[in-house]
């Protein structure tokens, strides 16, 4: 392990922190070029304010927002949502998965079922939903469960069905029995599939949330940006589209930064 | 052939430890399989002895890694019996080691993991070291096995078996992905190891050299059962033109039938 270490640690040599070089900037030029065309737009009123908000007063919302504790607020909710149906849904799906990978038994029983499932758009629930939950979290909860399940729950299934028959056959002449079969070759086989499950889900958990919150709820980052709509405040509208993309990528660099991390055996991740 | 130069084949060993496992008898008694109606293996007898070296030699598909399964205990006998030690096989537990034809190391697991997964007790980062350096693998034991070479990795794999001391170690041709150089190389090692160990060894090949080179006793399988019995003697060193003659007949052996 230790030796591994050293060596991936050697191919960072060259690299000196604190010191960004071009080739890692170069990813955030465009952005930076349409943030300062869209301010220059603005200020020299080609847009106008009232269609599309300058950065700079998106900024100064967001500051003002900030200060008040109103967004930190309504993050704080949008965030804890996110991550309840993640944890719900997306251990439902592993657990599931995990079972009808390793048991015919159990497949038989629950596959056909959840394949049927599948094909309904979960957002076609919606209706439904609030009808069974009002607009309270358990709405909420259950849709973005319910969207991160599929995912995780049919990566989890692939990935243990993947695992290379030999390295199987290998573990069991060497003694492995199921439990630690599982937790020594079919788990750490699967991984690699669980964690595009994962990154899959992300996407869906995000886009299921601020579907859901925009159409009932009364906090969150949807809710936030309805209401603004209602009293046209444009900017606030604009800054909680924003604080979704940001935390969508967030949500996606930290997986990457967990993958990279549990899979470093992998050639596919030596040279990140 | 060089290949009989090359390979010293009556190098005195010095005997390393005392924790020598004896090796382990098999013995297979009237034993037969078929798959279906394809009738593989029919009322075969094979005895090997203690330490002996023996190797399985025989066209494709006659039934070689059939055979050695059946000893592994990972496949039942249709008919008769197959022991090891006087047990079934299937039940001869951890006293045998099987190498195959490809490495199968764990890749998320390091070198040095890879090779305490044949431990039959416990963690022993002492006698995975000892295991490693055996295999001449003693600075690789962090490494992942992408990191490794072909030849490496079956190193490693060799040292995965023998680092729990088996009394019976067999080989579905191991060596068959390898080039020709690292081959030789591997064949010495295994050699080396059989006779400082003491287990017993069936190796199954396609390469009649490799297993003039390595063994005690060449038999060659075919539909008819066991064809011929070779046996070499590894108690004074062979010259190249007898053991071309050695191999010239099992060949004769094989494409007799
Ligand atoms: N699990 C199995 N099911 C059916 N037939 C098998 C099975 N294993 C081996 N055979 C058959 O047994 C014969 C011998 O196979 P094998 O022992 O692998 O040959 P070898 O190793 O000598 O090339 C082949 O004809 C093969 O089709
Ligand atoms: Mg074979």
């Amino acid at each position: 392990m230790s030796l591994a270490e050293t060596l991936n640690r050697a191919r960072f040599a060259g690299w000196r922190p604190g010191l960004p070089s071009a080739q890692s900037l170069l990813p955030y030029a465009v952005p930076a070029a349409i943030l300062l065309l869209w301010e220059l737009a603005g200020a020299t009123g080609y847009l106008s304010d009232t269609v599309m908000p300058r950065p700079s007063t998106i900024l100064a919302t967001g500051a003002r927002m900030t200060a008040s504790g109103e967004l930190v607020n309504h993050l704080g909710v949008s965030a804890a949502r996110a991550l309840a149906g993640l944890v719900v849904g997306g251990g439902i799906g592993f657990a599931l998965g995990v079972a009808n990978g390793v048991s015919r038994r159990s497949e038989l029983l629950t596959d056909t079922t959840l394949q049927m499932v599948r094909n309904i758009p979960h957002l076609a629930l919606i209706p439904l939903v609030i009808l069974w939950f009002g607009i309270g979290e358990g709405a909420k909860l259950f849709l973005v469960a319910l969207g991160v399940f599929f995912p995780i729950y049919l990566n989890t299934l692939h990935g243990i069905r993947n695992v290379d028959p030999q390295l199987i056959e290998m573990g069991r002449a060497y003694g492995m029995n199921g439990r630690t079969l599982f937790r020594r070759v079919v788990l750490p086989g699967a991984l690699p599939s669980i964690f595009v499950g994962l990154r899959y889900g992300l996407g869906i958990m995000w886009l299921t949330l601020i579907v859901a919150e925009t159409l009932s709820a009364s906090s969150g980052l949807g809710y936030m940006a309805m209401q603004a709509r209602e009293f046209m405040v444009l900017d606030v509208v604009v800054l909680a589209i924003l604080l979704y993309a940001a935390l969508g990528k967030l949500a996606d660099t930290l997986t990457r930064a967990l993958e990279r991390r549990v899979l470093k055996w992998s050639p596919a991740y030596a040279n990140h | 052939m060089p290949i009989t130069e090359i390979l010293p084949r009556d190098i005195a060993v010095p005997v390393a430890h005392p924790l020598h496992s004896p090796g382990a008898r098999v013995q297979l008694r009237h034993a037969g399989r078929s798959f279906g109606g394809n009738r593989v293996l029919a009322d075969l007898d094979l005895e090997v002895a203690p330490g002996e070296f023996l190797s399985i030699v025989g066209k494709s598909g006659c039934g070689k890694s059939t055979l050695l399964r059946l000893i592994a205990g990972l496949d039942q006998p249709s008919s008769g019996s197959v022991l090891v030690d006087g047990v079934a096989a299937n039940r001869a537990g951890d006293r045998l080691r099987l190498m195959f034809q490809e490495p199968r190391l764990l890749p998320w697991a390091s070198v040095a993991d890879n090779v305490a997964v044949g431990l039959r007790t416990g963690p022993d980062p002492e006698a995975v070291a000892e295991a490693l350096r055996a295999v001449e693998l003693g600075d690789k034991a962090g490494f992942w096995p992408a990191q490794l070479s072909g030849g490496q990795r079956q190193r490693a794999a060799l040292a995965r078996a023998l680092v729990s001391h088996p009394g019976l170690l067999l080989l579905d041709e191991p060596l068959g992905a390898l080039d020709a150089l690292t081959r030789l190389t591997m064949q010495k090692l295994i050699r080396n190891m059989h006779e400082r160990a003491g287990f017993t060894a069936v190796l199954v090949t396609h390469d009649v050299s490799e297993a003039v080179a390595l063994s005690d006793r060449i038999i060659v399988l075919g539909r008819g059962g066991i064809l011929s019995e070779t046996r070499i003697a590894r108690d004074r060193p062979h010259t190249a033109a007898e053991l071309a003659e050695i191999e010239a007949g099992i060949l004769d052996a094989i494409f007799a039938a």
